[in-house]
């Protein structure tokens, strides 16, 4: 197992609003008077004490997020303060963000890249602003040949569905679509396989205290980037295979 | 969300769907995607030898609304130009002419992208090297 390395976000201190002791950071209610705090502006992994890991134990996590569902819950609040009920309810939808961000293997590490300072949504315009402005030829980040797959496989389900709307059904179509159907399951799945080695990666260099600048945890992040870049054609073609093999 | 106008135009109405011959000299394929959602898109151009016009433009998208009216609004706009001043349409062009909300900019840059990548094809079956007499890029 990792030795245990505290996460610095969790180990600054504030005052509890009530009884104005001090308590962690992060932490929902104060371990000495047991008043509810207000939301504090941390991350999902913070939130629920968690390092910025990319292995978690999905169990403990699930367990977690009931027990303290239960104890946020705005009903508890009802007569409370307005504050206090304020509170409550924000603190329930960061709950409910945070967890289902982190129980989502994907929606996790999007989520972690963009703490990295990785703008996913925004990579695609950035590459293009700057080679217009170098005048020069996008590269694009998937290889041609794959886009060159993707594309003609979207060619041949476009015809599955006309000849399916026409009332055809052409063995020779659905027999290729069930092969390139195939064919993208098994690059899913490996390309699911390559992110678990890549976070064991990231929590090793995690786990050596590695800091933001530090050249190897930058390098396993920049390759998880291309990974869910190439991801995002696969699991749109397994989805449309699968769509239209069901039709 | 709620698409303007002239996005359900373009994406009722799409201009220059098809395809041209990828073989020929006269032919720029561009063939990009988006990596924020996995759309494709694959634009060509038919450009004159003697003028460098954009005579003809066809486009084929696999994606959202969005990015099928962004190409379709491409290949209308490339028409006519040269391939130089075709050079100068931006993304933010395109988010203006159809006023797309930010969500869905990664949609225009995909047309962006496939205009340039499709020139860049053309120009490689040119032969880069012989300067074609270059126009002042209007601004
Ligand atoms: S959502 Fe993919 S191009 Fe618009």
């Amino acid at each position: 197992m990792h030795p245990v390395v505290p996460n610095p976000e969790t180990l600054a201190s504030q005052a509890c609003w009530s009884c104005l002791r001090e308590i962690e950071k992060a932490a929902h209610f104060c371990p000495h008077c047991s008043k509810l705090q207000p939301p504090a502006d941390s991350d999902y992994f913070t939130f629920f004490g968690l390092q910025r890991r990319l292995n978690i134990n999905l169990d403990a996590l699930e367990k977690e997020f009931y027990s303290l569902s239960r104890k946020v819950h705005p009903d508890l609040y009802a007569r409370a303060s307005a504050e206090e009920q304020r509170w409550s309810t924000d603190q329930s939808s960061l709950l409910n963000d945070a967890y289902r961000t982190l129980r989502d293997p994907i929606a996790r590490t999007e989520y972690l890249l963009e703490l990295e300072g990785v703008k996913l949504e925004e990579q695609s315009r950035a590459a293009t602003d700057a080679a217009r402005a170098q005048g020069k030829e996008k590269q694009q980040v998937v290889p041609a040949d794959l886009l060159e797959e993707v594309f003609e496989l979207n060619m041949q389900l476009e015809e599955a569905r006309m000849g399916k709307k026409m009332g055809e059904r052409d063995e020779q179509v659905e027999k290729d679509l069930s092969t390139a159907k195939d064919r993208f399951e098994a690059m899913l799945a490996s390309s699911t396989s390559d992110l678990h080695q890549l976070w064991k990666e990231w929590d090793q260099v995690i786990a050596t205290g590695a800091d933001a600048e530090d050249p190897l945890r930058i390098a396993v992040r920049d390759k998880m980037v291309a990974l869910l870049n190439r991801r995002s054609y696969v699991r749109n073609l397994v989805r449309d295979v699968n769509e239209a093999l069901a039709a | 969300m709620a698409y303007s106008d002239k996005v359900i135009d373009h994406y009722n109405n799409p201009r220059n769907v098809g395809t041209l011959d990828k073989s020929s000299g006269q032919v720029g394929t561009g063939l990009v995607g988006a990596p924020e959602c996995g759309d494709v898109m694959r634009l060509q151009i038919k450009v004159n030898p003697e003028t460098q016009v954009i005579e003809d433009a066809k486009f084929k998208t696999f994606g959202c609304g969005s990015a099928i009216a962004s190409s379709s609004l491409a290949t209308e706009w490339v028409k006519g130009r040269t391939v130089d001043d075709a050079l100068t349409i931006k993304n933010t062009d395109i988010v203006k002419e159809l006023a797309l909300p930010p969500v869905k900019i990664h949609c225009s840059v995909l047309a962006e992208d496939a205009i340039r990548a499709a020139i860049g094809d053309w120009k490689k079956k040119q032969g880069v090297t012989a300067p074609a007499a270059v126009e002042a890029v209007k601004g």
